[in-house]
């Protein structure tokens, strides 16, 4: 049975975690559906939180695991897009300012990246965890957040690129 | 420490503070030399404040009540919120209020609902020091056409100025799927009151309703197109004039 303490902290979690879904799956209500099933289950494991670790990690290690198993399990979750699928892109996105990317857009770009590199760029990048946490989360060495974030970077950067030149023609 | 590629791990964990002592004043020394470095450096910092700026907004959004109502234990998905309030004290208020009572008794599904959102939303905001409200009292014209252009129904904000509550604004809420205003008021002694407003989507009156819940009591009532509640710390005969006041300035004739 949870505390009332440990209730009232994973109240106070409850932005992070969504800003943390949102971060991996893109869809706004999808993302929710990953909270709600994280809060639940981190409900029924609280006997399994070390207080000496921070909550938000473990919240995340909890919310990452959910979305892995349904990720594997179902195709909802599959970002399933490829550089290939981008190129039809309708142009319904406002011209962009200041080069600036819109979320839809930088959305998109994400959907593009394999699961195992998304979630650590989404950790270091968004979240501003540690390459230490990333790694307790996932539960790989550090070497190899290291290696998932600068290709993930690397990618993700790639697909900007061509869509900011996209973006760039469209509007002329 | 040799520049090789933009792929260069040093320079992903000194843009992510992660390089500390001589290794991070070797990086330091080599952003100085070396162009490509530095190049590199202003891209994964752009990319990051990228994605910071796409997603960032969404810890500053009103989180759904239904994840903080599961958060804290009060069930979630397939809870029915007026099961759990059976054991709360409900009075139905009887006709001596006159012309606003009606004779719809039996408590309909939406209003106790209602009731309970009002009390969640209560609880979650008014403790809020900082950011009690989205938009406040100052652009009262402008909360009053967005909340009655979001819930659907034209909507009039009670002055409670003469019952000692002074307005602080208001915000969006939710009521199941749809949207919802919440206003909120303060006592001079920082005592907060809200008001929760949805549409009335049985389209049906009900009796004005008192539900207790600890120090809490909610007053609601649906009414022509809107279900309301009212919140706040206080005595049920004050809450009954307050509600009756709000009550009859609500009432738009239409």
């Amino acid at each position: 049975m949870a505390t009332a303490n440990f209730r009232n902290d994973l109240v106070k979690e409850l932005p992070y975690l969504r800003r943390f879904a949102r971060g991996l799956c893109g869809d706004a209500s999808l993302a929710d559906d990953l909270v709600q099933d994280c809060v639940e289950r981190a409900l029924t494991k609280s006997h399994l939180y070390d207080p000496a670790r921070p909550l938000r990690a473990w919240l995340y290690a909890v919310l990452r695991n959910i979305f892995v198993s349904n990720w594997r399990r179902n195709a909802k979750f599959v970002g399933a897009k490829t550089v290939d699928d981008l190129v039809g892109f309708e142009g319904s996105v406002a011209p962009e300012q200041d080069s600036n990317f819109s979320v839809a857009v930088i959305t998109e770009a994400l959907d593009t990246l394999p699961t195992q590199q998304r979630e650590v760029l989404v950790l270091i990048s968004l979240e501003e965890m540690s390459y230490k946490d990333a790694s307790e989360i996932i539960g790989v060495p550090i070497g190899t957040i290291m290696s998932r974030l600068s290709r993930a970077r690397a990618h993700l950067e790639n697909i900007l690129e061509k869509r900011g030149t996209t973006v760039l023609r469209r509007v002329k | 420490m040799a520049f090789e590629t933009v792929e260069n791990w040093a320079l992903h964990a000194f843009a992510d503070g992660e390089l500390e002592g001589e290794e991070r004043s070797a990086m330091e020394r080599l952003l100085v030399e070396n162009d490509e470095a530095r190049k590199a450096l202003v891209a994964i910092n752009y990319q990051k404040s990228e994605l910071r700026r796409a997603f960032g907004g969404v810890v500053d959004e009103a989180v759904p009540l239904s994840l903080i109502a599961t958060a804290q234990g009060r069930g979630g998905r397939g809870f029915l919120p007026y099961a759990a309030m059976a054991a709360s004290v409900v009075l139905v208020v009887m006709g001596a209020a006159g012309g606003w009572y009606s004779a719809q008794h039996s408590e309909s599904v939406q209003t106790a609902e209602l009731a309970h959102r009002a009390l969640v939303a209560h609880e979650v905001y008014s403790v809020d020091v900082r950011h009690p409200v989205e938009v406040a009292a100052a652009e009262q014209d402008h909360l009053q056409a967005w909340l009655s252009k979001r819930v659907g129904t034209a909507i009039k904000i009670p002055n409670l100025d003469a019952e000692g509550f002074s307005l602080l604004g208001g915000r969006l809420v939710t009521a199941g799927d749809n949207p919802a205003g919440q206003l909120m008021y303060e006592t001079a002694d920082k005592q907060r009151l809200t008001i929760f407003i949805a549409s009335n989507t049985e389209n049906k009156d009900s009796a004005l309703r008192l539900v207790e819940n600890g120090k809490l009591i909610t007053c609601y009532w649906s009414d022509k197109k809107l279900a309301m509640a009212v919140t706040g710390d206080m005595a049920k005969d004050e809450m009954m004039v307050l509600a009756k006041n709000i009550y009859e300035q609500m009432d738009i004739k239409s």
